[in-house]
C-alpha cells in the first residue's frame, strides 16, 4: 500500500496545484519563478533530463501496478479460461462467478464491517495516544525522552511472531481472547509507537514562538494542546491515521490467532479460506484479492483529496 | 474549519461504532446440546457434501445442534495450539495428521485420547492399518503406535493421471509393467511431446522420486524411512535407483528441465489444459480435474509394477482435551464412518476409508476407489518422503531442482539429501 501512496502522492498533488486558484501561498510555487502560470512552464520547459525522468517514473509505476493488473485480469477469468491460457492473457468473457463465491462463502459485508471497524477505531486511538505521547517527549522535553522513545519502538521493532505467544497468554488471562478488542488494543499500541516516534520529531522543530505567545496569553497546556498544536499539525496526523488504517487493514497474523470466530474476523484472515491444504484455486483467490484490495484503495483515494487539502491550509504562515 | 469536521467525523463514526458492536467478543457456548464443529473442507468438495450430510443425520437422531464453522485450512494450521488450550476450543475438529501437528499436540496434552472410544465404536477394524498410521501417536507425538488421538475420514494417494485421447492417439495402451511405462513416455518424446507434467518447486517431483524408491523398496524400506525404526541407506539401491531415474528421464526428455521451476499448480495446469498427456500425482486433484477437464477423456492407474505408492489417511477428526461435548463428538465421528456418509463422499470425488465399492454408483469415481483398496489391500499406503523431518520438504525439493537443472550429479544430490535427513531424523529422535 505504501508504493501505491508513493506513486500517488506528487500526482495528487500536482492536480491540485493546477486546479486550485488560490495557490500564491504555496512555498513550491517560489521555485518556479516569477511571471510564469504553473500550468505553461510544466508543458514548454520539459528538458530531455525530464523525459527521461518521466520514463522511468511510468515504467516504476508500471511494474508496481503489475501485480494488481495480475490480479485485476485474473479475478475476471473462468477457471476453464485460467487453465487454458494462463495468467498472462485477458480473459475470454466477463466471468464474476468467482467474486460472486467468494462474497457468498465468507458472508464479506460481515468481514468488511469487522475490517472497518477495527482499522478505523486502531487509526483513531492510535493517532490520538501519539499525538499525547509525543506532546510530552517533543514539545514538552521530557528527561530521557530518547529512551522512552526507543523503549515505545520496541513494539515496532520486534517481529510479530515473538510478540504472539506472550499476547496470547495476557490476553486469555483477561477474557479478551476471540474479541476484536484484543486486536484493536495490540494495534492501536503498536501503530502509536511509530506515530509516536515520528511525531516526537516533527514536535520537537515546533516554532518556539507559538508556545511562547499562546503561554503568554495565559493557555494552560491543554489549550496549548488543542489550540495550537494540535490545528498545526493536523496534515501529518492525518497522514498517519490514513496509514494506520491501511496498516491495520493489511495485518494478518495477529488477527489470525486472536479472532478465533468466523464472525470476528477481518478481510485478509477471510482470504485464506480458498487455500487448501494442497490445491489453490488461482481465479477465486484472485477474485478475493481484489475484493480486500477495493476497500484500502477508495479509503485512500478519499482521503487523500481532503488531506492534500489540509497540507497546504494548516501551515504556519 | 472543514478539516476539524472530517477528523471530528472519523471519530464520530469510532464512537458510533463503538456502540454498535457493543461487546461483539466470541460466545464461547458450552450449551449441553451443541456441538461446535470446525472443519476446513469447501462446502462443493467431497468431504464437505458427505459431512453436511452427516450433520443433518446427526442433528435428527441426537436432537442436538450443529454450530458448524468453515474454518480455513491456515487459520487451523497456524492457531490450533492456542485455540485449543483455550476455553474457545471446539468439540470436534479436523485436524492435520503428522508428527509436527497432531502428534506435537498429542504430546502437549491438547487432545484427547481416543482408545476407549475406538474399541467401543469398532473404528480400529474399519481402517487399514497402514491408515491407522496418522492416527495415533506416542508421548513423543510420533506417529506409528501408541494411544488414538484421532479418526482418518478419508484418505489420499499418489497414481497416474493420463490423457485417453492423447494416449488412443498415439495409439497406446495403459502400460501394466515399468518397461511399457518408459515405452509410452518415450513414444510421446518421439512424437516431441514432453510426457510428465511435474513441478520440482513443490511436491509432485519429490513424490515421484519417492515411488521411484518404492519401487525397489520393501515395507522395511517404508518403516526405516517413516518411523526411523532402521537407519536409511542414501546410497542403497532403492533411493540410488530413484535419484538415478529421475536424471535419466530428464536427459530422455520425458520431464522438462523446465520444471524445476513450476509449481504444482502449473504441473495441474499443464494437464488440464492438455499439454503434457501424463501426471503423476495425489487424488486431491480428482475433483478439480473432473469440473475443469472438458475436452479430452481422461483416467487414472496406479504407478506400474509398484506394491508401495507415496498416500496416507487424510486429515483427521480429533476431540480437544477442553471440548465439553466430548460424547456428542464421538456420535458424530461415527456418523460420518457410516457406509452411508463414506459411499456419499467416494460418489463426489472424494477417497473414503471405509466404503463399500458396491456403494459407489459413480463409474470414474469407482476407478479412483478401487485403485485405493488396490493399495490398501497390499498395504501399501506409504506415507509421503517429507514428512520425516519439518525441514525435508523444502530440502527435497531443493535437491531435486538442482538434479533436474543438471548442477549436481546424481551422487551429489543424494548425499546432500542424506545428511539433511539424517540431522533432522537425529534432532527428532535425540
Amino acid at each position: 500500500m505504501t508504493a501505491i501512496a508513493r506513486e500517488l502522492d506528487p500526482e495528487r498533488r500536482d492536480v491540485d496545484v493546477s486546479t486550485d486558484a488560490s495557490t500564491a501561498r504555496r512555498p513550491g510555487r517560489d521555485l518556479r519563478g516569477p511571471g510564469r502560470s504553473p500550468r505553461r512552464s510544466g508543458y514548454a520547459k520539459r528538458t530531455p533530463g525530464d523525459w527521461v525522468v518521466l520514463v522511468v517514473a511510468v515504467l516504476l509505476g508500471f511494474f508496481i501496478a503489475v501485480p494488481f493488473l495480475l490480479i485485476l485480469v485474473n479475478s475476471f477469468k473462468s477457471p476453464a479460461d485460467y487453465n487454458t491460457s494462463g495468467p498472462l492473457t485477458l480473459p475470454t468473457e466477463f466471468y464474476v462467478d468467482g467474486i460472486v463465491a467468494f462474497w457468498e462463502r465468507v458472508d464479506f459485508p460481515e468481514k468488511l464491517w469487522n475490517s472497518v471497524f477495527i482499522s478505523g477505531l486502531v487509526a483513531v486511538f492510535a493517532v490520538l495516544i501519539s499525538m499525547l505521547n509525543a506532546f510530552a517527549l517533543g514539545i514538552g522535553r521530557v528527561k530521557g525522552r530518547l529512551w522512552i522513545v526507543v523503549v515505545i519502538l520496541l513494539a515496532n521493532m520486534l517481529p510479530q511472531e515473538v510478540l504472539l505467544y506472550p499476547l496470547y497468554f495476557m490476553f486469555k488471562q483477561v477474557g479478551l481472547y476471540d474479541s476484536q478488542w484484543a486486536v484493536i488494543i495490540i494495534f492501536t499500541v503498536i501503530q502509536s509507537a511509530f506515530g509516536t516516534y515520528l511525531l516526537a520529531s516533527v514536535y520537537s522543530t515546533f516554532p518556539k514562538e507559538l508556545l511562547e505567545a499562546a503561554s503568554l496569553d495565559g493557555a494552560s497546556r491543554w489549550q496549548i494542546l488543542w489550540r495550537v498544536v494540535y490545528p498545526i499539525s493536523r496534515p501529518t496526523l492525518s497522514v498517519l491515521l490514513i496509514f494506520f488504517f491501511i496498516w491495520t487493514w493489511n495485518e494478518f497474523l495477529i488477527p489470525l490467532t486472536f479472532l478465533v470466530s468466523n464472525g470476528t474476523q477481518t478481510v485478509p484472515v477471510a482470504i485464506t479460506v480458498l487455500q487448501g491444504d494442497r490445491l489453490m484455486d488461482v481465479t477465486t483467490t484472485s477474485a478475493s484479492a481484489l475484493l480486500g484490495l477495493i476497500p484500502t484503495l477508495v479509503f485512500f483515494l478519499i482521503f487523500q483529496r481532503t488531506l492534500t487539502r489540509g497540507i497546504t491550509a494548516g501551515a504556519v504562515k | 474549519m472543514k478539516h476539524t469536521r472530517t477528523l471530528a467525523t472519523a471519530a464520530s463514526l469510532a464512537a458510533a461504532a463503538l456502540i454498535l458492536s457493543g461487546c461483539s467478543g466470541g460466545d464461547a457456548g458450552g450449551d449441553e446440546n451443541t456441538l461446535r464443529l470446525w472443519h476446513y473442507e469447501g462446502a462443493d468438495s467431497a468431504m464437505g457434501i458427505a459431512w453436511e450430510r452427516a450433520i443433518e443425520i446427526f442433528e435428527d437422531e441426537t436432537g442436538a445442534t450443529v454450530e458448524f464453522e468453515e474454518k480455513s485450512f491456515e487459520q487451523i494450521r497456524s492457531t490450533a495450539s492456542q485455540v485449543l488450550n483455550s476455553d474457545e476450543a471446539p468439540d470436534i475438529l479436523e485436524y492435520n495428521k503428522g508428527n509436527a501437528t497432531a502428534g506435537l499436540l498429542s504430546s502437549e496434552g491438547l487432545l484427547t485420547p481416543l482408545d476407549d472410544v475406538v474399541d467401543e465404536y469398532g473404528w480400529g477394524d474399519l481402517l487399514a492399518p497402514s491408515l491407522q498410521t496418522t492416527a495415533r501417536y506416542d508421548e513423543n507425538g510420533i506417529m506409528g503406535s501408541g494411544s488414538w488421538f484421532g479418526v482418518p475420514n478419508y484418505g489420499e494417494f499418489v497414481q497416474v493421471y493420463y490423457n485417453k485421447d492423447a494416449f488412443a492417439a498415439a495409439g497406446l495402451e495403459v502400460p501394466t509393467t515399468f518397461a511399457e511405462f518408459e515405452d509410452v513416455l518415450q513414444a510421446f518424446v518421439d512424437q516431441g511431446v514432453t510426457p510428465l507434467a511435474t513441478s520440482a518447486a513443490e511436491y509432485p517431483l519429490g513424490q515421484l522420486w519417492y515411488q521411484l524408491a518404492l519401487t525397489e523398496a520393501d515395507r522395511q524400506f517404508v518403516n526405516d524411512y517413516q518411523l526411523y525404526e532402521n537407519p536409511v541407506d542414501w546410497e542403497g539401491d532403492e533411493i540410488g535407483y530413484a535419484t538415478e531415474t529421475v536424471k535419466d528421464w530428464v536427459d530422455a526428455g520425458y520431464i522438462s528441465t523446465d520444471a524445476s521451476g513450476l509449481k504444482a499448480e502449473d504441473a495441474g495446469v499443464s494437464f488440464i489444459s492438455g499439454d503434457a498427456p501424463i501426471f503423476y500425482s495425489g487424488s486431491w486433484w480428482y475433483g478439480r480435474f473432473t469440473n475443469e477437464i472438458t475436452d479430452f477423456e481422461w483416467g487414472t492407474f496406479l504407478f506400474p509394477e509398484a506394491e508401495l505408492s507415496p498416500g496416507s489417511a487424510g486429515n483427521m477428526w480429533v476431540v480437544p482435551e477442553r471440548a465439553k461435548n466430548k460424547e456428542l463428538a464421538y456420535e458424530f465421528i461415527d456418523i460420518t464412518m457410516r457406509p452411508e456418509i463414506q459411499a456419499l463422499l467416494g460418489n463426489n470425488g472424494g477417497v473414503p476409508v471405509a466404503a463399500d465399492e458396491a456403494d459407489i454408483t459413480d463409474e470414474k469415481s469407482q476407478e479412483l476407489i478401487a485403485n485405493f483398496n488396490a493399495l490398501n489391500d497390499m498395504d501399501g499406503i506409504s506415507f509421503y518422503p517429507d514428512w520425516p523431518t519439518p525441514t525435508f520438504y523444502d530440502e527435497l525439493n531443493a535437491g531435486l531442482q538442482e538434479l533436474v537443472n543438471g548442477t549436481k550429479s546424481p551422487a551429489e544430490v543424494q548425499q546432500q539429501l542424506g545428511e539433511q535427513y539424517q540431522s533432522g531424523v537425529d534432532d527428532i529422535v535425540g
